[in-house]
């Protein structure tokens, strides 16, 4: 098992410099330099070429690539064009609102998607188990932020239930009213995000269940008078659930995609409207340190998935 | 049929599964599926290789028909060396030597009509117009016992022991020389194994096909095969004519495959029951003996000019 | 000779014969069950006579007169003669922007959809078939196509080029959805190359091409009839997705997406909500209908491998 990890973690490496030299050229594609509009606008041409030789823009690819991976290993991102100041602590504040709204969303997900999906296999073919298949392929065709919007009209601005801008209100002050009013305004984007994830939830432990039920361990539960509740309880749900934990990484993807939606509808404060904000202001440090941060989690997100997977499916274990 | 025309010559053919593992994924070690096997098939000949699951018959059939790259060892075919596959390719190696697949449900491509599965073999090797493929394919099922109402239809609606047929409809296209059968009958009812079997005899007698006839079962064989060899562990541990091996085996493996030959005769019941216990005792205290430090059989001894067997060197008898 | 003289007698005989007793495709089969499904068979005909209706209507629009702004018109209400869905901040008619927007979303959804499925399909192929080292490597590069943050390297890629149009940006969102349908059909590839009828093709001489496109993709055709309509609803999301957050087709060219939009401001959202609303209406009417569609045939196909896994 061990073996698997290790390799699973070697694989990442090259993974991860594949991604760092796409991020990289990628961005010195984009247009500009950092320095116009910057510095003293009345700053000649040549002064704006002087600079940027020694700061080495104009040293070969590979060289700039170099000292960029250098920089980032020491923590440092460069600075954003727009704000004059590290990028990294321009992202660190949005970072926290983005992953505080990932994890209620996640949390949310699986408190709908469980039930839902457990109950509809206990019920299978039955009305119950009609409804939740609809529902289920309704929100998995629909796209995604056609789902926010409808979903933020109808709660937000027409029933007036939730907040649709900001992560908190400006007049909350104190540890708790802060709180309350964080978790008041993720409440609504965090919800509505969850009922579009949980369709691949409900089918698997859906399917999981119907498969489980017909088993022959339950059945012999059954035959030894175990009652239904607890069959469910002890033998269903663990088997069915184990599974489910280990894809939480794998989802890491699909969240951190949403984001740049569900931010923009909500206003929300976070790493997604950070971006599609540098890219209209054309802050290509700050663009640039986002694509390879959410392409770094989302490496996590599955290297976690894929050692958690190995660890509870035996038949990946015996390799 | 001594003097035959040499068909098909065997000459220490190894086939080698490599298996990964280690941290990096290298070779640690081998599979020998098949460990040093020679034979000789002439012309007329029905030769059977027999063995159980893993002695590596199956493997063998597959590399002497071009599905399986050979490791080691050459295969020629009438005087040509065929082991490699680009000289396979070259003189269409295929058009004269098929192969007749065990498992009927999975041989035949449920996505395609009976025309089609039939008439593949023609098109890749035979140019002939639509009228003649149709005439040609035709004619062939009427062979296999089956109607020209099969043509359009899918395999799916056919019984296993049809599938079977079709198979070697299919097998029987080009008009081969030689057809490797693997296990043809192992996967149908009892009842259905000798019709198709049947079949397979009046073909070869109305094509002039050899086959080698693979099987796991000795009682199947005895009708069908003239000559027999006995496969163990990648390795042929005998071989000899029907008469050789029937009435004189000298390998305890084939002797205790003889005797698991389930016995009809209700009256002789006590007598093969005997008997079977018997060669299990003698197996369980000589078999060492017929295998060297390694596991692996012996080097065959020539016992008369048709049999040879992989026996140790001082039970040779006279 | 003779004997093709006496069989020609017969060969009309025998053919007619045949042809009498011959068995419907597994396509037939699977159409016959869509049809007997009749939500399925409305969904599908409403679905492509909009469709047709979009393309046809569009070409009556003269594009550049739409989009030119005309304050006069600020905010026009709703069904009016003039204005049967009203109009929007610059003037502009909703109605012929939708009109012109489907048209523009759904043929690059039909485009994507076509370009995406074909380069997955073909890469499951090839990776089931030939498993190894090629499927590792392809693996590999699947993996790596999942973890980058597709959304954001698409609007960087938009950001780059000088001027794109709806082909080129259809080409460009087509080199990051393949992988879902490739999945797919590798896992179905992988089980039917080891059986025997794959063998077989060999043993009877057909070439590898032929055997990965005519022998095993025909047992995976219904995998991709279905693969491909539910892509195709969920296609719809990608380029209008990319155009509400406004990277999509270049300016003045409207889309679903640009349309929904306009629910991005907060005043627009509920008091112009005629803006903003037929658009997203259609989207999930035309979503929701095709992956039904998507859901019946699925439903059709496991009704015809019952047949053959008897």
């Amino acid at each position: 098992m061990w073996k698997t990890i290790l390799r699973r973690l070697l694989i990442m490496i090259p993974e991860l410099i594949i991604l760092s030299v796409l991020v990289f050229i990628l961005s010195k594609q984009l247009p500009g330099d950092p320095f116009t509009g910057s510095i003293n606008p009345k700053a000649s041409m040549g002064q704006i070429h002087h600079l940027m030789k020694i700061n080495g823009l104009y040293d070969p690819w590979y060289q700039q690539y170099w000292h960029w991976v250098v920089h980032l290993l020491h923590g440092d991102l460069g600075n954003s064009y727009e704000y004059q100041e590290p990028v990294t602590a321009i992202i660190g504040s949005r970072a926290i609102n983005t992953f505080w709204l990932a994890l209620l969303t996640m949390i949310m997900t699986y408190a709908i998607g469980l039930p839902m999906g457990l109950y509809a296999g206990r019920h299978e073919g039955k009305l119950q188990d009609a409804l939740v298949r609809i529902y289920s392929y309704a929100t998995m065709s629909v796209p995604f932020f056609v789902v926010l919007v409808i979903g933020c009209w109808i709660f937000g601005y027409g029933l007036n239930i939730f907040p649709t801008s900001g992560s908190v209100a400006p007049n909350a002050t104190g540890f708790f009213p802060v709180l309350l009013s964080k978790f008041y305004h993720m409440i609504l984007p965090a919800t509505l995000g969850a009922l579009f994830a949980t369709s691949s939830i409900t089918q698997y432990l859906r399917s999981g269940v119907i498969d489980a039920k017909n088993s022959n361990y339950v059945k012999t539960a059954q035959a030894k008078g175990v009652s239904m509740n607890n069959i469910y309880k002890h033998h269903i749900m663990r088997n069915a659930m184990l599974p489910i934990a280990a894809f939480a990484g794998y989802s890491i993807t699909g969240l951190l995609g949403g984001s740049l939606f569900t931010e923009q509808i909500f206003s929300y404060p976070g790493m997604g409207l950070l971006f599609l904000n540098a890219v209209n202001f054309r802050d290509y440090t700050v663009m640039t340190a986002l694509v390879l941060l959410y392409g770094f989690l989302s490496l996590l997100g599955t290297l976690l998935s894929d050692i958690a997977l190995s660890i509870i499916d035996p038949r990946i274990r015996v390799e | 049929m001594k003097d035959s025309p040499i068909l098909l010559k065997v000459k220490n053919l190894r086939v080698h599964f490599p298996v990964r593992g280690g941290f990096w994924n290298r070779i640690i070690d081998k599979v020998k599926a098949v460990d040093g096997v020679s034979l000789t098939i002439r012309k007329g000949d029905t030769y059977g290789l027999i063995g159980e699951s893993g002695s590596g018959k199956s493997t063998t059939g597959k590399a002497i028909v071009g599905l399986q790259d050979a490791t080691k060892g050459h295969i020629s075919f009438m005087d040509s060396d065929v082991t490699k596959k680009s000289a396979r390719k070259k003189m269409n190696y295929n058009h004269d030597v098929q192969m007749i697949f065990q498992d009927p449900e999975l041989s035949l491509n449920p996505e395609k009509r009976i025309f089609d599965i039939i008439a593949e073999p023609l098109r890749n090797f035979e140019h002939l117009n639509n009228e003649e493929e149709k005439i040609k394919v035709l004619k062939l099922l009427e062979i296999v016992g089956l109607g020209p109402d099969s043509l359009y239809k899918y395999p799916h609606q056919f019984s296993g022991g049809q599938r079977q047929r079709i198979g070697v409809a299919r097998a029987v296209a080009t008009n081969p020389k030689l057809i490797v059968a693997d296990e043809p009958v192992s996967a149908l009812d009892l009842s259905v194994q000798a019709q198709v079997l049947n079949f397979m005899k009046k073909i070869q007698k109305e094509f002039d096909i050899s086959y080698l006839f693979i099987s796991h079962d000795l009682g199947v064989v005895k009708h069908m095969c003239n000559h027999i060899a006995i496969m163990n562990r990648g390795r042929i541990v005998e071989i000899g004519t029907r008469e050789d091996i029937y009435e004189h085996p000298l390998h305890i493996y084939t002797k205790r495959l003889l005797a698991s030959i389930p016995e009809a005769d209700v009256n002789k019941r006590e007598e093969h029951h005997k008997n079977r216990l018997e060669v299990e005792k003698y197996y369980e205290q000589n078999k060492d003996k017929f295998y060297d430090e390694n596991g692996e059989a012996l080097p065959l001894i020539q016992i008369t000019d048709t049999h040879l067997a992989a026996i140790p060197k001082n039970m040779k008898k006279g | 000779m003779q004997e093709v003289e006496s069989k020609d007698i017969n060969l009309k005989k025998l053919e007619a014969e045949a042809k009498a007793n011959s068995t419907p495709s597994s396509f037939k089969l699977m159409f016959n069950e869509f049809k007997s499904d009749k939500m399925a068979m409305i969904s599908l005909i409403l679905v492509s006579l909009f469709i047709l209706y979009v393309i046809i209507a569009s070409f009556f629009i003269n594009t550049s007169n739409m989009m030119s702004t005309n304050i006069m018109n600020y905010f026009a209400k709703p069904f009016t003669p003039d204005f049967w869905l009203g109009a929007d901040a610059g003037g502009r008619s909703i109605a012929k922007q939708l009109i012109v927007g489907s048209r523009n979303s759904i043929l690059i959804a039909i485009g994507l959809t076509a370009i995406s499925s074909s380069v997955g399909i073909a890469y499951g192929l090839i990776s089931g078939y030939f498993g190894g080292i090629t499927d590792l490597a392809m693996q590999r590069v699947y993996d790596f196509m999942m973890i980058i943050p597709s959304f954001m390297i698409i609007i960087e890629i938009v950001n780059i080029i000088p001027s794109y149009n709806a082909i080129s940006l259809t080409l460009i969102l087509s080199m990051f959805y393949w992988m879902g349908t490739s999945r797919l059909i590798r896992a179905q590839t992988l089980s039917e190359s080891n059986k025997d009828y794959v063998q077989a093709s060999r043993a009877s001489g057909t070439s590898t091409l032929k055997i990965i496109f005519k022998q095993i993709m025909p047992n995976v055709s219904s995998l991709i009839i279905v693969d491909t309509t539910i892509s195709f609803a969920e296609n719809i999301g990608v380029e209008t997705g990319l155009s509400y957050l406004g990277f999509g087709l270049p300016m003045g060219t409207p889309s679903l997406g640009t349309l929904i939009a306009n629910a991005n401001d907060a005043d627009n959202i509920t008091t112009y909500w005629w803006t903003w609303l037929p658009a997203t209406i259609e989207i999930i009417v035309l979503c929701l209908a095709i992956s039904y569609i998507g859901a019946v045939l699925r439903r059709a196909t496991n009704a015809t491998q019952r047949r053959s896994t008897k």
